[in-house]
């Protein structure tokens, strides 16, 4: 009876959240008819959201639209990428949506259509802070994924300039500086990424870690992935072993590689760390960011390399710097030299309507007036239509 | 004032009747105005009134069209009778205004040019006329000045009364030249503005010198021509040491011999190689049209930054020579 009863009352108030829903969003979509008089008159989710959650069908008429990434794939192709308010975010609704967006569209279009007996080609994604390069880059690497690429996605690369304690000096050459921890974080997260490819891809050569342990030529890749994470000491060699045997692999045609950085201005502006005499440690003694370097460059065929520009979290660079030029330095544009620059602008005003109409669904903003036209143009006012500030903005709604 | 407090005090006391009406006399229309003057008609010299009605300020008398430097014909304070305009000067209180001129210290203080205004100017013109040289008819727009005079002179005199005429600013000597109009090739002109430094405007083509180092006006003169003679000369010759310049001395992007055209060879070749086309040689490779395109679209990227057209100029040229759809 009891039970029967809480049914009930559960039932009517799902009723009672279905009409709130239905009510409150009635008005947008009123107004969103308003602003753009050819949207169809079908329920608000088709503004905001996409059934379409294989990146590779998605189109133009997706523009704008959010599309679902199921939540054990976000565990399998994102170990370590996602921004952590995105995390966030998705904890909280339980759902991982990205927006369709026209960068991510272009270089979805240069990525189909890949020439992989070319040389790799390089895509730089810049824009203002908050304009949503790093989800974009996610985006491209979940196509990726599902196209059943090898991923190599460095997070962020600033976190290896600044802040790295023990630093070793590398056994394999003298000059140049280990960053153990931040290797071996590194490799288990590829290794969770890309478990499939590693019992499939061999080495080509022996190396020799220490007196006792060598790995042989032919064994697979994994062997050298375990090495470097439980001998933490060997973990920035067992990178570099990685990053160049699937440079010399890629070519090979039995898989495509994407190289995806995030923050690549990092690898040619300075770091904050420093000798134990004080002395400043430039880029390119760290063996990470030198193996690095050498990945980005387009002498490799068989895969794409795409980058992201990134301010936030650089050193010794400008708040308001976000041209190429101006992060990459002189250095860094001429090893780049050439690429596709994306430019990564603000949300237009359709990609507002359904960012707000997302978050109201989700009932996200708790504020009366969200929904209303005077809140909206409110919230696009205070956000300037900048993603990152939008959503700064709407936590507190 | 004191004059006038002195009986007052002196008529407080009590036994002083003799000069009740000294006092009362001194009561004029700038005390509290008695009904009527206690002794009528003792007025002596002393009971004249001591201080004159203020008159109303010359203002209110002047006429909208007179002559203003004869109100002003010399530099002078800041006389706010004598200036008809409502200035305010100073900071306000809190809901207020700033200070009337009346009485305003801040006006004072600042420097006025109320005798140069452009009719007194007009007249100062006039009359140094009689003392000035005609202006040459055929320099009638300034493309022929700078034909025929491409060097300007800047001198000051100073004129100032006092103990001695000698003014140490009169030494100072400014030569200002056009670069396009001296005789100079790329390597001399790159060259002289390596030289001078700070002494060249991009903008304008101007080298400006400024001497002051001797000490007379003369001597300074010769010292500035001095430096233009030599500068043109030194940069004309060519040292040895000159051929060790290196990318980072520089002053425009140059594409030949870079690393953007080592990039995009190798890049070409590559392709090249994966097509399978061995028969291609550099130059073919560097003489297409896309990579002239390329060339142009990188040079202006260095050259005059990031901003939307150069970088969407770069992006298209890219796209075309990686033969990306």
């Amino acid at each position: 009876m009891l039970k029967g009863m809480t049914r009930l009352i559960s039932r009517v108030h799902k009723l009672d959240a279905g009409h709130f829903l239905h009510t409150g969003s009635q008005a947008p979509q009123n107004l969103a008819a308003h602003l753009d008089n050819q949207v169809p008159v079908e329920s608000p989710r088709a503004v905001s959201r996409t059934s379409e959650s294989d990146p590779a069908k998605h189109g133009e008429q997706h523009e704008g639209q959010h599309y679902n990434i199921p939540l054990q794939d976000l565990k399998a192709v994102f170990p370590h990428g996602l921004p952590p308010r995105f995390v966030m975010q998705v904890k909280t609704f339980n759902e991982a949506c990205l927006m369709v967006r026209k960068p991510a569209l272009e270089l979805l279009h240069y990525l189909k259509n890949t020439n992989f007996a070319h040389p790799a080609v390089r895509y730089v994604l810049y824009g203002e802070k908050g304009t949503g390069k790093t989800l974009s880059l996610c985006h491209i690497i979940h196509f990726c994924a599902k196209q059943d690429w090898l991923i190599l996605h460095i997070p962020d690369a600033h976190l290896w300039v600044k802040n790295c304690r023990n630093l070793l000096q590398s056994t394999y050459n003298k000059q140049r500086l280990d960053q153990p921890l931040e290797a071996s974080i590194w490799l288990k997260n590829f290794k969770t990424a890309n478990e499939r490819f590693l019992s499939q891809i061999k080495v080509q050569e022996k190396y020799v870690w220490n007196k006792r342990e060598s790995t042989e030529k032919g064994s697979p890749l994994g062997e050298v992935v375990e090495q470097g994470i439980t001998r933490v000491r060997n973990a920035t060699d067992a990178v570099g072993i990685v990053l160049k045997e699937l440079k010399r692999q890629s070519s090979s045609g039995i898989f495509h590689l994407l190289v995806a950085v995030d923050g690549v201005n990092a690898l040619w502006g300075r770091t904050t760390l420093k000798r134990e005499d004080k002395s400043p440690i430039a880029p390119e003694e760290l063996a990470l960011i030198y193996n690095l370097r050498k990945m980005v460059k387009n002498d490799w065929h068989g895969g794409a390399i795409v980058l992201t520009l990134s301010q936030t979290g650089s050193v010794f660079k400008p708040r308001k710097a976000f041209l190429p030029q101006e992060l990459l330095g002189k250095e860094g544009f001429d090893t780049l030299d050439p690429f596709i620059p994306i430019l990564v602008s603000n949300y237009n005003p359709k990609e507002f309507e359904s960012c707000i109409q997302y978050y109201l669904e989700n009932n996200w903003l708790q504020h009366e007036k969200a929904h209303t036209e005077d809140g909206k143009k409110e919230l696009l006012f205070l956000s300037n239509t900048n993603p990152g500030q939008l959503e700064r903005l709407c936590a507190y709604l | 004032m004191a004059a006038a407090v002195f009986p007052a005090w002196l008529a407080l006391q009590p036994g002083a009747r003799t000069l009740r009406a000294f006092s009362t006399a001194v009561s004029p229309a700038t005390r509290a105005p008695t009904p009527s003057p206690r002794t009528t008609e003792r007025t002596s010299k002393y009971e004249r009134p001591l201080r004159r009605k203020a008159l109303p300020p010359r203002t209110e008398k002047m006429a909208v069209d007179q002559d203003w430097p004869s109100v002003y014909p010399v530099a002078a304070p800041f006389k706010p009778s004598a200036v008809p305009l409502p200035v305010r000067m100073g900071y306000p209180v809190k809901s207020g205004v700033p200070m009337a001129k009346e009485g305003n210290l801040e006006l004072l203080k600042i420097p006025n040019f109320l005798h140069l205004t452009p009719v007194a100017i007009k007249k100062h013109c006039e009359a140094l006329k009689e003392f000035c040289t005609e202006w040459p008819a055929a320099l009638d727009n300034d493309e022929k000045c700078e034909k025929h005079f491409p060097v300007e002179i800047e001198t000051a005199d100073y004129v100032s009364a006092g103990p001695s005429v000698r003014n140490p600013k009169a030494r100072v000597v400014t030569l200002r030249v056009k670069l396009s109009s001296l005789n100079l090739d790329d390597h001399a002109k790159k060259k002289l503005i390596k030289l001078v430094g700070e002494r060249y405007c991009k903008t304008t083509d101007v080298l400006t010198i400024r001497t002051d180092r001797c000490p007379l006006k003369r001597q300074n003169y010769d010292y500035a021509v001095y430096l233009l003679t030599v500068l043109y000369h030194e940069s004309w010759k060519t040292e040895e040491w000159e051929k060790n310049k290196t990318e980072a001395d520089m002053e425009e992007y140059v594409w030949e011999n870079s690393s953007s055209e080592k990039n995009i060879l190798e890049t070409l070749l590559q392709i090249k190689a994966a097509e399978k086309n061995l028969e291609v040689n550099k130059e073919e490779l560097l003489g297409t049209k896309e990579v002239e395109d390329y060339r142009k679209s990188v040079v202006s990227l260095k050259n005059e930054g990031d901003n939307e057209s150069t970088l969407s100029q770069y992006k298209e040229s890219v796209k075309r020579l990686l033969n990306l759809t």
